[in-house]
């Protein structure tokens, strides 16, 4: 596996902001892990997906994605590193209400041939299991498809780094899963995944790594092992007998 | 009358004693079928000494709550049924919450106790490596539901699932006093 990820001794002190939401943060990510990013509320993981994704950049420190040192890179630059390197999942979908599902995915794909990236666009939609929405508008449709829509749009671009920021804390549960599931199989399909979400639950039944997070530091990071126990190993019920 | 060594190994094994009846109250069974349908049920999370079932149902035949079915022969292959009185028995019991006093078993409990008395005792490293064995518990129990559901098995699932989000509480439970160990560095 090679590094896909490289953050060293980041830290992040936003404007105005008392203490810093990073406070030196050094992580790496191989490519084709599936890691998830776990916290508190405001313990900063948005603020360091953000910084992997180029949305944003450090107070200090480096970043590097796909080879790439971030720092230099101008606005433009930093603009078609995203564009090539990184799909967004947002909580909140953030689709463009005035296009329509077809249009909103093809956002990213602007600068390309219209043509090819409208059959892409429309393949995409049919793999995710909504083509028929292509010509509906976001308001119209349910969370779970709005975040399919969102995922189609993070994937147009054939990202090597896929970034979501809790994409089911909108969704009830069982959307919820069926996007999760989504996104375990674009992790089989060898895409790297960085998760962010409160649920343990659901981190640690797709990823086989869990970063913990809080006030700014890494204070975990622990690389879970993927093995099928015997049941009897897992769970015991009613403890041990008495011969 | 009960001893109190009796009465622990009666106690201890409730759900096993009510757990074959239950079984045996569906059709009678021989004692090693009623051992493999009882493990079968609970999908391999508890395994029953086959010992452990004879004894079981000779208690249960003498307190009149299952007698044999048929000639007495070899123990090995008699029949059991429950009684009238072991249905209305099982359904009593059936009938019952569970409302004993909540059950913490594992170790962790003391040893957070014991650490906490040390001088300048660091909780830090107890809970982070606490939290590690809990979150690999969690990919297991997750695992193993994904394979029961698999398996058509949904009746074990839900038994997964109820040990999944108990785990889920111990998590809860661990970050709780990371943050108050953290924040309390600073006092
Ligand atoms: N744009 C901003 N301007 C100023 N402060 C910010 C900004 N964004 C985040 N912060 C602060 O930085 C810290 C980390 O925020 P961040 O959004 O990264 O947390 P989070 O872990 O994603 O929390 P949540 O689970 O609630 O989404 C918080 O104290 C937050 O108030
Ligand atoms: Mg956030």
């Amino acid at each position: 596996m090679s590094e896909l990820v490289r953050l060293t001794e980041i830290t992040k002190v936003y404007q105005g902001g008392v203490t810093g939401a990073l406070n030196g943060v050094s992580l790496t990510v191989e490519e084709g892990e599936f890691t998830a990013v776990m916290g508190p509320s405001g313990s900063g993981k948005t603020t360091l997906l953000n910084l992997v994704a180029g949305l944003d950049r450090p107070t200090s420190g480096s970043v590097t994605v796909a080879g790439s040192d971030l720092g230099p890179l101008g606005e433009t630059a930093l603009a078609r590193f995203r564009r090539d390197h990184i799909g967004f999942v947002f909580q909140f979908f953030h689709l463009l209400p005035n296009l329509t599902v077809l249009e909103n995915v093809l956002i990213p794909a602007q600068l390309k041939s219209r043509v090819s990236s409208e059959a892409a666009g429309r393949e995409l939609l049919a793999q995710l299991g909504i083509a028929e929405l292509a010509d509906r508008y976001p308001a119209k449709l349910s969370g779970g498809q709005q975040q399919r829509v969102s995922i189609a749009r993070a994937l147009i671009n054939r990202p090597t780094l896929l970034l979501a920021d809790e994409p089911t804390g909108a969704l009830d549960t069982r959307s919820g899963d069926e996007v999760m599931e989504l996104l375990r199989q674009l992790h089989r399909q060898g895409k790297t995944v960085l998760l962010v979400t409160h649920d343990a639950k659901l981190a640690t039944r797709y990823a086989a790594r869990v970063v913990s997070v809080m006030d700014g530091r890494i204070v975990d990071d622990a690389r879970l092992e993927t093995a099928d126990r015997e049941a009897s190993d897992v769970i015991k019920v009613r403890g041990e007998e008495t011969r | 009358m009960h001893t109190h060594h009796a009465y622990r190994v009666w106690n201890c094994c409730l759900s096993l004693k009510y757990g074959l009846m239950g079984l045996l109250a569906e059709e009678p069974l021989h004692g090693y079928e009623v051992k493999t349908r009882f493990e079968a049920m609970l999908g391999g999370t508890w395994e029953v000494n086959i010992g452990q079932v004879y004894t079981t149902l000779q208690r249960l035949e003498r307190d009149g709550l299952v007698r044999p079915v048929g000639p007495r022969g070899d123990r090995g292959k008699l029949l059991y049924e429950v009684s009238e009185e072991g249905r209305r028995v099982l359904a009593e019991w059936m009938d019952q919450p569970d409302s004993g006093p909540q059950e913490l078993r594992e170790d962790i409990y003391v040893k957070l106790l014991l650490a906490a008395r040390l001088a300048n005792g660091d909780l830090a490293p107890l809970l982070s490596r606490q939290k590690r064995a809990y979150l690999q518990r969690l990919r297991d129990l997750n695992r193993l539901e994904e394979r029961a559901r698999r398996d058509g098995r949904s009746d074990l699932a839900r038994l997964v699932r109820g040990a999944l989000l108990h785990t889920e509480a111990d998590i809860k439970w661990i970050d709780e006093l990371s943050e108050t160990a953290i924040s309390g560095e600073s006092e």
